[in-house]
């Protein structure tokens, strides 16, 4: 066993957090919640440039080529800048469906632009059931010959008002075996007509849309790979963003760990630093279990999906732990920091907002067990 | 990042598992059982020096003193091994006492070292004192300087190898001035044919045996004191640093019996194993066992490149020693009426170790460090919180 990361990983991270150190801070995070648009394309396509968006794509599609531990190193950095940027959904989200649903022609025609950061991509896949499941994929398409009118509301779509192709998950034939066959993954056009966006109002302000689609007429070679297979190519893909998800989160969470601390040592009541308690003592090694652990599982989880094979049970154990420890870490961060950390000003919020929209992100903790009980034989 | 194990360590535990397959029968593993899997018994005997004659019993130590010079990663997995198989852990001398004299020991000390490996002698610890738990540094037990030797009188408590063991690994007082810390020497004691030496035994509520130790007017040899006089503080939170793992194989191997007993048993008509609540139980505990594993072969890893894991041991002991409880939890949840039923009964489930972890979990969270003192190292040394 071998719980370290590697040289170049090491390198990776390090130049990655030079990068946030550099160009991110936590005001212009408040600005770009504000901001409609929600990120910073400069900053975006600083990080293109460093072949970041394109880290798991083969260099033959424009990209790095690198594994996917390589990439949750970037992103725990990411996560502990607490930036809010259509990187996950395009970098991530995106290139794994590409990679994992598209034709050779589709990948040479798609990923240079992704990797590049010249297209935007983002995933439709749920509706209002907010559940890992297709049985509730509703927006039909209907075969019109040379092409697909399509129609029905997609939800949660990160970034959709600033993308330039939304994968979207639709139901192409009838719903049997559970609903999994008879959806396709299909490109669509944020321009088009009939396609209406809405920006929800979210706790994260991360950008998340609804997603209208009005008798939206799609070509026929828009269909990413085999008709019909959508969600089958489509889940695993989510569970793997589940483990990226994570791995952003434990960088995210380190820094509140860090910040924390800091405060604790800090902060003076009783005439001593309210670290020196043991309650806070306390509170404070629990965070760090919580820290630690969910780093452990996520390394190993991200390890075993860069081996490419059985990593089912590890990425679901990844997440449902992640998922909750680190939401428990963040719940003690503000127990510490009291008044001082509830704030607005002050930045644990930032984080705690985060935690939870990604702990209820590619599937809850519910969602994981049922799947490791499956891998455990019950 | 590799998060397997190398062909190699998986090629020993093939090894040890075939031989504890072969070797440990059940007479073994009930004489173990009841006297809580410490070394000692008479059947355990014999079974360790068999199992020792493959080195397996100290393997990162030196050829010369008995050892493989494997990594520490073969020996945290051949603990488990020996933890989840219910076999007699040979735990204080060969985890405990052998490293420190192999670190700060004497030649005199050193000659402990060969039989300690061919699993011929065991240790107990001699620590805590009515007076002296959570605070060691408290410890009054005195040993007065002789010139050519130690006079030692007074009191141990809760050392629970005492009546199986050949030594006591037994921190003494040796100064009375001073920092508390800086008086407090390490002495080995023949346990079996010293004289002034009473052992008590103090009964446990699950049933097993600790003891209370007497030392009145004993004569400890100049040549007994480990390392340096004055020293044994810093040994003994060194070997803390070095040696606090805790193997959990024992609850893996209770935990799968009651996967299975899920597979069996049914409630309403339907397989337990089939009702949503119990598979969200077990799949929670299923991660919880791999998180404890993550946490204990990275000890090994840490020790293996050169790191000195000190809050990252004590979140290993805190982290397994509650998932005891948690599994105790559910174990009584899935099995009902039927968890109260011991062992000795002909309606026993799980052979009654889901009864009996019931109220052995209660002193995991206590022994070798309690869940406080743990979270309070992890607090100061690992995250550099100041003492009040």
């Amino acid at each position: 066993m071998d719980f370290d990361i590697n040289k170049e990983q090491k390198m990776l991270k390090k130049s990655a957090r030079e990068f946030f150190a550099k160009e991110v801070d936590t005001e212009m995070v408040r600005e770009w919640e504000a901001d409609e648009t929600g990120y910073s394309p400069k900053i975006y396509k600083k990080m293109a440039q460093l072949g970041w968006l394109g880290l798991l794509v083969p260099e033959a599609y424009g990209g790095e080529e690198m594994d996917f531990p390589d990439m949750t190193v970037v992103l725990e950095e990411m996560g502990a800048s607490a930036m809010p940027s259509p990187f996950f959904t395009s970098g991530v989200v995106s290139s794994l469906t590409l990679l994992a649903a598209a034709n050779d022609g589709q990948k040479k025609k798609l990923l240079p632009g992704l990797c590049s950061g010249k297209k935007i991509f983002t995933l439709a896949y749920d509706e209002t059931s907010t559940s890992m499941s297709p049985v509730n994929v509703a927006t039909a398409a209907v075969d019109k010959g040379d092409s697909y009118e399509i129609s029905g509301t997609k939800c949660y779509v990160p970034y959709a008002h600033v993308s330039d192709s939304i994968i979207t998950l639709v139901r192409t034939g009838d719903a049997v075996d559970g609903g999994a066959s008879g959806t396709s993954l299909i490109l669509i056009d944020p321009k088009a007509d009939g396609v209406a966006v809405d920006i929800l109002k979210t706790s994260t302000a991360d950008k998340l849309c609804e997603v209208v689609l009005d008798k939206v007429q799609v070509p026929k070679d828009n269909v990413l790979g085999e008709l019909g297979k959508g969600w089958e190519v489509l889940e695993p893909v989510l569970q793997q963003c589940g483990v990226a998800k994570c791995a952003e989160m434990v960088g995210a969470c380190a820094r509140v760990m860090k910040m924390t601390v800091d405060y604790a040592k800090n902060r003076v009541q009783f005439g001593q630093p309210i670290g020196s308690f043991q309650a806070i003592q306390h509170h404070c090694a629990n965070m760090i279990t919580c820290l630690e652990t969910s780093d452990l599982i996520t390394r190993q989880a991200a390890w075993r999906i860069g081996t490419g094979e059985g990593w089912e049970k590890d990425a679901a154990m990844c997440k449902s732990w992640a998922s909750e420890n680190l939401r428990e870490l963040m719940m003690l961060a503000h127990q510490v920091t009291g008044g001082f950390g509830f704030m607005e000003e002050a930045d644990y919020q930032l984080f705690y907002r985060r935690v939870r929209s990604a702990e209820v992100m590619f599937g809850t903790g519910t969602y994981y067990r049922e799947i490791v009980a499956d891998q455990m034989g019950l | 990042m590799d998060f397997e194990f190398t062909q190699e360590e998986k090629e020993i535990i093939q090894e040890v598992r075939l031989f504890i397959e072969k070797e440990a029968t059940p007479e073994l593993r009930q004489e173990s059982h009841e006297i809580e899997y410490i070394y000692g018994g008479p059947i355990a005997r014999e079974f360790i020096k068999k199992f020792a004659a493959h080195g397996w019993l100290t393997p990162s130590w030196p050829k010369k003193y008995g050892g493989l010079e494997a990594s520490e990663m073969v020996t945290y997995m051949i603990r488990n091994e020996l933890a989840y198989s219910g076999c007699p852990i040979h735990y204080v001398g060969a985890h405990m006492a052998g490293p420190s004299i192999l670190r700060h020991g004497t030649e005199d000390n050193k000659k402990y070292l060969l039989p300690l490996s061919k699993g011929e002698i065991e240790f107990g610890l001699g620590y805590t004192e009515p007076g002296a738990g959570s605070d060691l540094m408290g410890l009054e037990m005195y040993a007065e300087d002789k010139g050519d030797h130690f006079l030692v009188n007074g009191q141990k408590t809760f050392s629970t190898h005492a009546h199986v063991a050949d030594y006591h690994w037994l921190a003494v007082r040796t100064e009375l001035e001073g920092p508390k810390h800086r008086g407090i020497s390490i002495l080995i004691v023949d346990l079996k044919s010293t004289k002034g030496i009473t052992v008590r035994p103090i009964m446990t509520f699950p049933g097993t045996r600790s003891n209370e130790v007497y030392y009145d007017n004993v004569i400890v040899p100049k040549e007994n004191l480990v390392g340096e006089k004055n020293m044994g503080f810093k040994y003994i939170m060194t070997a803390l640093d070095f040696e606090r793992m805790f193997p959990w194989g024992h609850y893996k191997k209770v935990f799968e019996d009651l996967i299975d007993y899920t597979k069996d048993a049914t409630r309403n008509g339907q397989p337990l194993r089939k009702d949503p609540l119990i598979r969200q139980k077990l799949a929670q505990l299923e991660t919880e066992f791999e998180v404890v594993k993550l946490l204990y072969y990275q000890l090994a890893h840490m020790l293996d490149n050169g790191k000195v894991p000190n809050y990252q041991s004590s979140m290993e002991k805190l982290f397994f020693s509650e998932l005891t409880r948690r599994m105790s939890h559910t174990i009584f949840e899935i099995l009902g009426l039927g968890a109260q039923v011991t062992e000795h009964d002909k309606r026993a489930a799980l052979h009654g170790m889901g009864e009996f972890f019931s109220k052995w979990c209660l002193i995991e969270t206590i022994v070798g460090g309690a869940s406080e003192i743990q979270r309070n190292i992890m607090a100061q040394r690992g995250l550099g919180l100041p003492r009040a």
